[in-house]
């Protein structure tokens, strides 16, 4: 009978504890990495991070560099990736930002329609005949 | 009775068993959630980033500072890397970083050194970057003018002109506004290689005109392996050629050359191992090449 209840209490005990371990591991004071790659980062840190990125590419013109620099963010496809954000940056009228990430979509050859009247430089219009 | 003293006969429960398992339950739950499974890794902040990732960050805000010149946003922006510490030693630390690790080969990677220490020497860092890639003073011929016309790059009539013309080799010349890149077709006049051991791996480029003279600020992309390019631009050797930009190869790999407008084929040269000979003996060098491209006429 005493074996019983010391073990009945001691199994109570661990559950609560495992309980309690889990609730602490998981909630309170879960792990911190501290060696993380951009792929990483929270989403709104990623975009600030692009959105840097477009910055950089309007100051330096290297699309190259620009695209290599999204790389580490490990998306599927960077080009789908940078229309996808600067479509949202539009929707959400975040203006600030919408130049710069519309200037790096043209780059990439991802020039949307929705995109079009914030491009810094409009697109020729075809001129009107001149008549000799 | 010595055996039932952590037994409380009101409850049935044993305290110090119930206690035990709280405690084997607590590290057993802790080694599962931290070790075991720990929490999937996002929503992660800057400051986690790994050396490499801080490094790809700062380049990025120093960047974007450069082209907004916003200082308050980048100080937030490096904040977030640095919540408690100096941040600009840190973009200094990264430009240092990037120099002694070789991360100066292209023209993007010194307009990365640029753009950090345009950031962090007016805030007071320095580091061992300072001064080794000082910003270039702006050239005249760097700024397109939109309105010019494909003709704009003849010389004026010297009738029009009541003093007598400079001289070519005058460095005025660089101001001149009628040196804008033609926006006429190309063709490969030259290309020759040659093995020098003062000039090793190197590949002088010249941009001639129809008049064969030299045309500055002509935009040179070489692209290795595969996807790796650089581009730079003719003009900002005045003391060589207007017309001149070089660019050293990496020995062992191959290169193609291209200037906007190229309608002949894209020269490709391959940086191998030559021999000269200096004074009588034999040395062992890599080839360098000569290329001109000449604008069509007509």
């Amino acid at each position: 009978m005493t074996t019983k209840r010391y073990v009945g209490s001691l199994l109570i005990g661990v559950l609560v504890g495992l309980a309690t371990g889990v609730y602490l591991g998981w909630e309170q004071f879960p792990v911190q990495y501290t060696n993380s790659s951009l792929a990483a980062l929270a989403p709104r840190a990623q975009e600030e991070y692009t959105v840097m990125v477009a910055e950089g590419y309007q100051y330096d013109q290297d699309i190259t560099a620009a695209v290599a620099r999204l790389q580490p963010l490990n998306k599927d496809n960077v080009f789908d990736y940078i229309q996808e954000l600067t479509e949202r940056f539009i929707a959400q009228s975040n203006v600030p930002y919408i130049p710069v990430m519309v200037a790096l979509a043209e780059a990439v050859g991802r020039l949307t329609p929705i995109m079009e009247i914030y491009r810094s430089t409009p697109a020729p219009t075809p001129s009107s005949p001149v008549n000799p | 009775m010595s055996s039932n003293r952590h037994l409380r006969s009101g409850t049935g429960l044993s305290w110090f068993a119930l206690i035990l398992g709280v405690g084997l339950g607590i590290t057993a739950g802790l080694i599962y959630t931290w070790q075991i499974d720990p929490v999937v890794e996002r929503n992660t902040a800057p400051w986690q980033l790994s050396s490499a990732g801080q490094e790809d960050y700062v380049v990025a805000v120093a960047l974007s500072y450069a082209y907004n010149h916003d200082l308050p946003q980048a100080f937030n922006r490096l904040r977030a890397l640095r919540p408690n510490q100096n941040v600009w030693d840190l973009v200094a630390t990264v430009a240092c970083d990037r120099v002694k690790t070789g991360k100066t080969v292209t023209n993007s990677d010194i307009r990365v050194i640029r753009a950090l220490e345009q950031l962090y020497r007016p805030q007071g860092a320095s580091g061992c970057a300072d001064g080794l890639y000082p910003t270039p003073v702006p050239l005249a011929f760097a700024t397109p003018i939109p309105t010019s016309t494909p003709t704009s790059t003849l010389p004026p009539p010297l009738t029009k002109t009541p003093t007598p013309p400079l001289p070519t080799s005058t460095p005025f010349q660089a101001a001149v506004p009628t040196t804008t890149p033609p926006s006429g077709s190309f063709v490969l006049a030259r290309l020759e290689s040659f093995c020098d051991p003062t000039v090793p791996g190197v590949i002088e480029v010249r941009v001639y005109d129809r008049q064969g003279q030299g045309v500055p600020g002509v935009p040179v992309q070489v692209t290795w392996s595969g996807d790796q390019r650089d581009t730079f631009f003719t003009g900002l050797k005045p003391e060589r050629e207007m017309g001149y930009a070089d660019f050293e190869m990496t020995p062992g790999r191959s290169y193609s050359v291209s200037i906007p407008g190229l309608t002949s084929r894209t020269p490709v040269v391959n940086a191998e191992p030559c021999q000269a000979t200096v004074d009588g003996e034999t040395v062992s060098t890599t080839t360098s090449y000569w290329i001109n491209f000449q604008q069509q006429t007509g």
